[in-house]
């Protein structure tokens, strides 16, 4: 039988550990509890023996890697199976042949539950979520197909995109004073995107002033009324609903090139991608069919998916299908920003900080300074499908809606 | 008044001026086997931790002096409240290693069904070993209650507390110490004094010129012993069993000895132990000095030492097979143990438990953590 050696905790909660030897090679016969392989893990230098009589086929693992702990680090042929003390923490799933680490697993399909979770234990659940795997798309090894952490980590290893959060990539430290940090995850798949994006999309963008002192009022009385219903509302559901009357407005901001077809497509809905800074980067969960909601309905929608984005837990059919995104820098600083757009949409809209300053209102008695509320807004489109004169009326008329907050319900 | 410097009675050459160990050459050679049979648990068990098959163990090797001479001194009858490194005390009387490995793989036959982490033995017969407990110390306190508690009810049993260098900080040694000796209770405790507290040298342990001496404060007769001498250990325990048994009250032994390995699986002793430390005590291995006797005595040679080792390894093996091989424990035990009659809110969760498992499969192993 083949037993498929894979790196055992060694101390109390090590996460992985560097090969530092290897004491065997390939091909070697090996005797039950003969030294292996040493590895340094962060709390000490061991030898890992061999866990039974036999022959080495295959060292998965070069000297300097730093391998997970339940990885395949070595495979070892015994003979007979009957009498052999498999590890009893090492899934030896044996099927014959050399089975690699990397190889993506050709069992069916994860088994569900009736309530449609996946089976797996726990500790497979804690990786899938640290590694960012879908567990509906990893086939399980386990009795009745239950997924197992291994499965999991062979999954990921296999390349398999991240579906929503992403690995706390360890950072290793290199001389000198520099972290380096392995570029991979959230922030490999944001990088591509912003890359695809930017550089398939001429942008251009358009900034505009909003007086929002009568949205700020309007705002504490919804804030008031949200907050007896357990509903928090920010400005955004407000910014929502405008953009979504505007691009009833503008609708050939609301769409995407179909390159296949090559034909331009405008959506006659609105599904906002909503820009969310999580602790593992910019995720972009997006809300459906905005036009058809109200803004306390937006609120509490919007601080349910916020929430579970922060906290890994959206799932990822919530984070594809935008037809339009808005980004949200006004909570952090910064007077104006030229958003990159969430490709393949059209535009992006980019809100930013409220302040107070002076401002000129006109009255019965003749222009007057008050101190007034403003953000500014800038909206990025693609120069491709669209026209700065589109991206400049969308922004007069967005002004329009919330300079006079009354006019959202029209 | 505790000796400053630790009693030894065995010389380099194997002699043992003014001690007559008064046993034959079958006692002789069970002391000599437990403590060969104790290292090759320990060495297996390493083993066994590194390639991932259980999750922990806690190195036992330079000690088995001091555990297998005190068990050797010591009755059946008598209760053993041990530390965490005391393999060699349930394998002196009797206790077969595979009962032991049963725990080291939390097993359907583990005397605590897998409920304990690895090295947390208990065992009701050959001897009474009481559950071994982590929280460094606890055992020394309770060794004193039940003694008190025999003293009480007159019947004849004494009890051991073991425990290490570290436990003397623990506030259960001075409380323990201390009623054990406004009582009088047949208790022996056996200070382990192994070098290192985990980390902590015993130089940062006390300020006091010795463990033993600690026992004057009690009023307790605090003695110093070599810890890698067989006889030496087995002597002082004998004494202080006798007092114990005449009314005369506990003894505080210290053993001076140490531990040739990491305090546990989880860390690396080379980061903290000196080199030299390490190189003059493996030149007083507690095996080897006490081979010095047998060998000289007449009761040991080549032949019977490699035949003796073998059959060590081999029963330790065999006993790791076993008891990787036992299935884990039945989902059953979760709820069982806890009430002699099930309440009915148990039963029911039981059996939703049960159905779960019947209609879903029971769930896969664990994927190689530890598991805490």
């Amino acid at each position: 039988m083949t037993i498929e050696f894979k790196l055992p905790d060694v101390g109390e909660g090590v996460a992985d550990g560097e090969i530092v030897q290897w004491l065997v090679s390939a091909g070697d016969r090996v005797k039950e509890h003969q030294a292996v392989v040493e590895v340094m893990t962060d709390k000490a230098t061991v030898e890992i023996p061999s866990p039974a009589d036999g022959q080495i086929s295959a060292l998965l693992a070069e000297a300097g890697d730093v391998v997970p702990v339940g990885s395949v680090i070595f495979t070892l042929e015994t003979e007979g199976g009957a009498t052999v003390a498999e590890p009893a923490l090492a899934a030896a799933s044996a099927s014959g042949g050399t089975a690699v680490a990397s190889a993506p697993p050709a069992a069916p399909p994860a088994i569900k539950t009736t309530t449609g979770k996946v089976l797996a234990v726990p500790s497979a659940r804690r990786v899938a979520r640290d590694l960012g795997v879908d567990l509906d798309r990893v086939a399980g090894s386990g009795r009745h197909g239950v997924v197992r952490r291994a499965d999991v980590e062979a999954f990921h290893s296999s390349g398999a995109a991240p579906a929503s959060a992403a690995p706390t990539p360890a950072p290793i430290q290199g001389s000198g004073g520099e972290t380096r940090t392995p570029f991979r995850g959230v922030r490999r798949k944001i990088a591509e995107a912003m890359v695809r994006s930017a550089f398939t999309a001429p942008h251009f963008t358009v900034i505009e002033e909003v007086d929002v002192t009568d949205l700020v009022a309007l705002r504490g009385r919804a804030k008031a009324l949200g907050a007896a219903e357990g509903v928090k509302v920010t400005y955004m559901p407000f910014i929502m609903k405008a953009t979504a009357l505007c691009l009833a407005r503008f609708p050939m901001l609301n769409g995407t090139l179909d390159e296949e077809t090559n034909e331009l497509v405008n959506f006659h809905y609105s599904n906002l991608g909503i820009a969310t800074d999580t602790p593992n980067g910019l995720l972009v969960p997006v809300i459906k069919a905005v036009e058809q909601k109200g803004v306390l309905a937006l609120a509490r929608e919007l601080a349910e998916l916020a929430e579970r984005t922060r906290a890994g837990k959206v799932k990822p059919d919530e984070l594809v299908g935008s037809t339009f995104s808005i980004t949200n820098a006004g909570n952090i600083g910064g007077i104006m920003a030229t958003p990159i757009i969430n490709f393949p949409d059209i535009a992006i809209l980019g809100v930013h900080r409220l302040m107070k300053k002076p401002g000129v209102v006109a009255g019965p008695d003749g222009d007057r300074i008050e101190v007034r509320q403003y953000m500014n807004f800038s909206i990025s489109v693609d120069h491709r499908l669209a026209d700065g004169a589109d991206g400049a009326r969308f922004l007069a008329y967005f002004r329009t809606l919330l300079e006079d907050p009354g006019l959202l319900s029209l | 008044m505790a000796s400053r410097t630790p009693v030894s009675i065995i010389e380099p050459d194997g002699t043992t001026p003014g001690y007559d160990h008064g046993l034959s050459s079958g006692e002789l050679l069970r002391i000599y086997s437990s403590m060969v049979l104790t290292r090759a648990f320990d060495d297996v068990c390493i083993k066994l931790q590194r390639s991932g098959r259980i999750g922990f163990s806690i190195p036992n090797k330079g000690i088995e002096a001091t555990q297998v001479g005190c068990a050797s001194a010591l009755s059946p009858d008598d209760w053993f409240f041990p530390s965490y490194r005391d393999f060699g005390m349930p394998l002196y009387h009797g206790v077969e290693p595979v009962e032991m490995m049963n725990n080291m793989f939390g097993n359907a036959q583990d005397s605590a069904r897998g409920r304990q982490m690895p090295v947390h033995f208990s065992f009701v017969d050959p001897i009474r070993l009481v559950s071994i407990s982590s929280p460094i110390g606890t055992q020394i306190p309770q060794a004193v209650g039940a003694a008190r508690a025999f003293q009480m009810r007159g019947e004849d049993h004494l009890c051991l507390a073991s425990f290490g260098d570290g436990g003397t900080s623990s506030s259960g040694f001075h409380s323990a110490l201390n009623f054990a000796g406004v009582w009088k209770a047949p208790v022996i405790f056996l200070c382990q004094n192994n070098g290192y507290a985990i980390s902590c040298p015993t130089s940062s342990q006390t300020a006091s010129e010795s463990f033993g001496i600690k026992g004057e404060a009690y009023g307790i007769p605090g003695v110093i012993v070599d810890g890698n001498d067989v006889f030496a250990v087995r002597q002082a325990v004998e004494q202080a069993a006798t007092r114990a048994r005449a009314g005369l009250g506990p003894t505080l032994i210290e053993c001076v000895t140490f531990r040739m390995g990491g305090h546990s699986t989880s860390d690396d002793p080379s980061r903290y132990v000196p080199k030299e430390l390490m190189e003059y005590w493996a030149g007083r291995d507690p095996i080897m000095i006490y081979e010095s006797v047998l060998f000289r005595e007449g009761h040991l040679d080549e032949a019977r030492k490699t035949q003796i080792a073998a059959e060590a390894e081999a029963r330790v093996d065999a006993a790791a097979k076993q008891a990787a091989a036992t299935d884990p424990p039945s989902l059953e035990t979760i709820f069982s143990d806890v009430y002699e009659d099930i309440p009915q809110h148990i039963r029911t969760q039981g059996e939703a438990a049960f159905d779960l498992v019947a209609r879903k499969g029971g769930a896969a192993g664990g994927g190689g953590e530890f598991p805490l």
